[in-house]
């Protein structure tokens, strides 16, 4: 659009609303002076501040993916109870702010019935009671090109099975679950105590006319990070190296002509293990479990079973505090394996080009002494 | 008998229901449709259910990629989808994601928030994900035509909602809570991630990088936003003085808390003492790593350092090509104050140095593993600090550079002869 | 930094080429054989005059003509 024909309310590059216009005025008031904070029931985290202020915070899981008519029944809460204003948390909960403690039954009943999001999602660190967070997911069929699992349904089936850790505080420790539908990992998962990822294991297939209607050849091969695609230039097609392909999706992305999916190949790898917070350990990578199980919808029953017995196992043996990384790292591999009943295979030893050597040395976290 | 059989499985359980949220989108809509609402996507809700069901049968999605972009200026913030199934679910056909940047902090108030619900319901399938995995608000499902109108009707708003990032640009940075709620936060996490925001606008908007970049802001190493494992630049509040005491408090955890065995065995470092008589807690903070367990363990009687600032890490990414990375130290600590203007610094040195030798797909990790951390330190005009590594290296393969060699006869005698000593130029083969 | 200046002739040059199909700015300026910056300096100007466009794979960003992309998505689209 050329200058001269721009209206006047036209603007671009205007950035995000500043947040403290979005901001309840009990929070810019007492913003960067909050004293300390209690957790005073699964799901209620009270905030007081130095000027004697307090909040009650108030949390809910949301399935992530939320019909714009369910905001708008979360918007006439938060204008019944909370003077208009509301958050959401980095792992996809809804968050509530309260400034006056006699409210908060109502407001829990208010959500739980009307929307069907239910309060937790907290822990209590001083106490030592830890609940289970929201898992973060990605698309999966919903609106992903290149999933090899589906991301709600396992997430829905899934939480179904914890849902009691969710809405309590009984757990030893921080639990992190986190899903992505392909190794690509819109959602970074590779860090978290539990992580489920979609894995393709066959290369895509070439549909030439298909590639022929709808792709640029030579794009389509660059976009090989593996260099396993080359243009058969006669032909008008191009030829896949099934030996180098890494099975990422790049070239369907690139090219629709060259679907990847392989229905009963497709599935999930679990891994366990992995941290970002510097608390007491440092940051870790999470490490695979389980090489591999099928896509099983609507319900995933392999899949559940898997992630619970590795989660219960953690959760029955670990002691107070402990995460995943520092209770396997404690009781060892073996033990681990046995406990959770999981099964060892070789595909389970690293036989990919690892990090650079170097890496290994370099620090991760912020655990400095001064 | 039901249309989708396999997703009415779905709503069994207590866990709230993405398929519920679908199917309620979707009678919303026909009703809307039938008050005379101007809705541009009718019948799209119901269709894309009718879709997944389809995908649940087939265990594959029936989605392919759209390159489209299309909103006038920008070059990202528009991913592109079509149905493989148009035949079936013309509704759905086109079927493109709007990225909207979030407020920091996901932040709103309930006017700002119905007013871009409302042009949702207008432009697009009234569907929504409450965030994205970079934090973006995620408008789920539009038609080509429709995305120019639909970001106007956006940028008329009182407040204007703008595009995210996608593509290779800088993405919508994103924060965690910081000191809007929480007493960890040792830097303003909102305001240096809104600053830094609105400082790179035009990176965000027009791509023009080899791939993409990442900015995550963390009060503090507990990291709530997950920084240290996804962002190309993690920026970890921390600090660098003595943990703040308040004995009174320490008395107050000591009349239920076992101090001594979840406290001071928990210590990593062994650095906290406690005086079971006194009910005092003694830290040792030369020895303190500053990992921030005590200060979870009792909020109320332990507080950072009042000498705050962030650490910088650099290159963190997911695991294609080169295996996933959490990011390194780069830059031990910069003081709160000075952050901002030294992060921009920074990046904007990254960047140009990326963009100039970074190959296509390359993320800031890669190419520094690629190059050397000497060369990327240069970059950046960091100092070597023994707090970038867990320990020296164990090879002796080092580099030296011409400044800090010694001048030797021998070899200026044979240099003067002809005979060199580096015979060749090493030039980097380009893919 | 220094101001990148082109002539009138390269920028026709990148025109055609991004007519064609969808670019990377260095594989533009390999072909093309012209300094990178220009090129990336070049392409962003036809964008902002309306002359090129983006295509996105989501992750990374491709430089095409307004026509070149509208025809080449419609053969995406329709399969």
């Amino acid at each position: 659009m050329q200058q001269q024909e721009k209206p006047p309310w036209w603007k671009t590059d205007f950035g995000p609303p500043y947040f403290k216009d979005l901001m309840h005025p009990v929070l810019k008031k007492n913003y960067g002076k909050w004293a300390y904070h209690e957790v005073i029931r699964p799901g209620v985290i009270k905030r007081v501040a130095e000027s004697g202020d307090v909040v009650y915070v108030v949390r809910f899981g949301t399935p992530r993916l939320i019909s714009i008519y369910t905001i708008r029944e979360l918007c006439d809460i938060a204008d019944k109870y909370c003077d208009g204003y509301l958050r959401w948390t980095s792992r996809h909960n809804v968050e509530f702010i309260l400034t006056d403690e006699s409210k908060i039954d109502d407001l829990i009943k208010e959500v739980e019935e009307k929307v069907g999001f239910p309060c937790g999602g907290t822990w209590d660190t001083p106490r030592g009671k830890y609940g289970l967070t929201n898992i973060i997911h990605t698309q999966g069929w919903i609106h992903c090109h290149t999933p090899a699992i589906d991301a709600s349904g396992i997430v829905k089936a899934i939480m179904d099975e914890l849902y009691e850790y969710f809405v309590d505080m009984k757990l030893p420790g921080l639990c992190r679950i986190s899903l992505a539908c392909c190794a690509n990992m819109c959602g970074a998962v590779h860090a978290s105590d539990i992580s489920i990822v979609g894995i393709h294991r066959t290369p895509p297939l070439v549909d030439d006319d298909a590639v022929r209607r709808m792709c640029e050849l030579p794009s389509t091969a660059a976009a090989c990070p593996t260099a396993a695609i080359k243009v058969k230039a006669k032909e008008k097609t191009l030829e896949v190296d099934g030996e180098k392909c890494m099975y990422c999706g790049n070239c369907y992305t690139m090219c629709p002509g060259m679907p990847l999916f392989d229905p009963e190949n497709d599935g999930a790898a679990i891994l366990c293990a992995g941290k970002v917070s510097d608390a007491r350990h440092p940051p870790e990578l999470s490490k695979v479990v389980v090489p591999w199980v099928p896509n099983e919808p609507p319900r995933w029953p392999t899949l559940v079973e898997k992630v619970k017995s590795i989660f219960m196992a953690w959760a029955n043996n670990a002691k107070k505090h402990e995460r995943m990384v520092e209770f396997i790292e404690r009781i060892g591999w073996e033990r681990f394996f046995d406990l959770a009943g999981l099964e060892f295979s070789w595909h389970l030893i690293d036989d990919f080009r690892v990090p650079p050597f170097m890496y290994a040395s370099y620090r991760v976290g912020t655990q400095f002494r001064w | 008998m039901s249309e989708t059989p396999l997703l009415d499985q779905i709503p069994d359980g207590p866990w709230p229901s993405f398929v519920k949220e679908i199917k309620k989108t979707a009678e919303m809509q026909d009703k809307a449709v039938a008050e005379g609402k101007e809705i541009k996507m009718p019948g799209s809700a119901r269709a894309l259910l009718k879709q997944i069901e389809i995908s649940y049968k087939d265990k594959k999605t029936h989605w392919k990629h759209g390159g489209i972009v299309s909103v006038v200026g920008y070059g990202g913030g528009v991913i592109g989808r079509y149905s493989d199934l148009e035949d079936i679910v013309p509704e759905v056909h086109h079927f493109h994601t709007i990225r909207v940047n979030m407020p920091t902090g996901w932040f709103y108030s309930t006017k700002a928030l119905r007013q871009l619900m409302d042009v949702w319901e207008k432009w697009g399938s009234g569907i929504t994900n409450f965030h994205g995995s970079t934090g973006d608000i995620i408008l789920l499902g539009t038609r080509s035509e429709y995305l120019q109108p639909c970001f106007e009707d956006m940028m008329k708003l009182d407040p204007p909602f703008d595009i995210g990032g996608s593509g290779s640009d800088l993405r919508t940075p994103s924060a965690c809570m910081g000191p809007a709620l929480c007493e960890f936060a040792c830097y303003d996490t909102l305001q240096v991630c809104y600053d830094i925001t609105m400082e790179y606008q035009n990176e965000l908007h027009r791509p023009m990088w080899p791939y993409k970049f990442k900015f995550k802001f963390s009060g503090c190493p507990n990291d709530c936003v997950a920084a240290k494992a996804r962002a190309d630049c993690a920026v970890i509040g921390t600090w660098k003085d003595e943990i703040q005491i308040d004995q009174d408090a320490v008395k107050e955890y000591a009349e239920w808390m076992d101090i001594e065995e979840e406290v001071v065995k928990l210590c990593p470092t062994g650095a906290i003492s406690y005086d079971a008589e006194k009910k005092e807690i003694k830290i040792d903070n030369s020895n303190c790593v500053r990992c921030m367990h005590c200060i979870n363990k009792m909020p109320k009687a332990l507080k950072p350092g009042k000498e705050r600032g962030a650490t910088v890490l650099i290159g963190a990414k997911a695991p294609f090509v080169e295996g996933a990375i959490i990011g390194w130290v780069a830059v031990p600590f910069i003081p709160a104050d000075e952050l901002f203007d030294r992060l921009c610094e920074m990046a904007e040195k990254i960047w140009e140095w990326w963009d100039d030798i970074g190959k296509f797909r390359e993320r800031v990790g890669e190419l520094i593993w690629r190059r050397g951390i000497g060369e990327f330190l240069n970059v950046i005009g960091q100092e070597a600090d023994v707090r970038m590594i867990k320990h020296p290296r164990t090879n002796p393969f080092m580099f030296f550079k011409e400044e800090e060699l010694v001048q030797s006869e021998v070899v200026k005698k044979l240099k003067e002869k002809g005979i060199k000593w580096r015979s060749f130029e090493y030039e980097e083969e380009e893919i | 930094m220094a101001e990148i200046t082109y002539t009138e002739e390269d920028k026709q040059k990148v025109l055609e080429k991004l007519d064609q199909k969808t670019w990377k700015i260095k594989d533009l300026a390999k072909v093309l054989r012209m300094n990178k910056k220009v090129v990336q300096k070049i392409v962003m100007d036809l964008i902002e005059e309306g002359k090129a466009a983006y295509w996105s794979s989501g992750s990374t960003t491709y430089y095409a003509t307004p026509r070149y992309i509208e025809e080449y998505e419609r053969r995406r689209a329709e399969g």
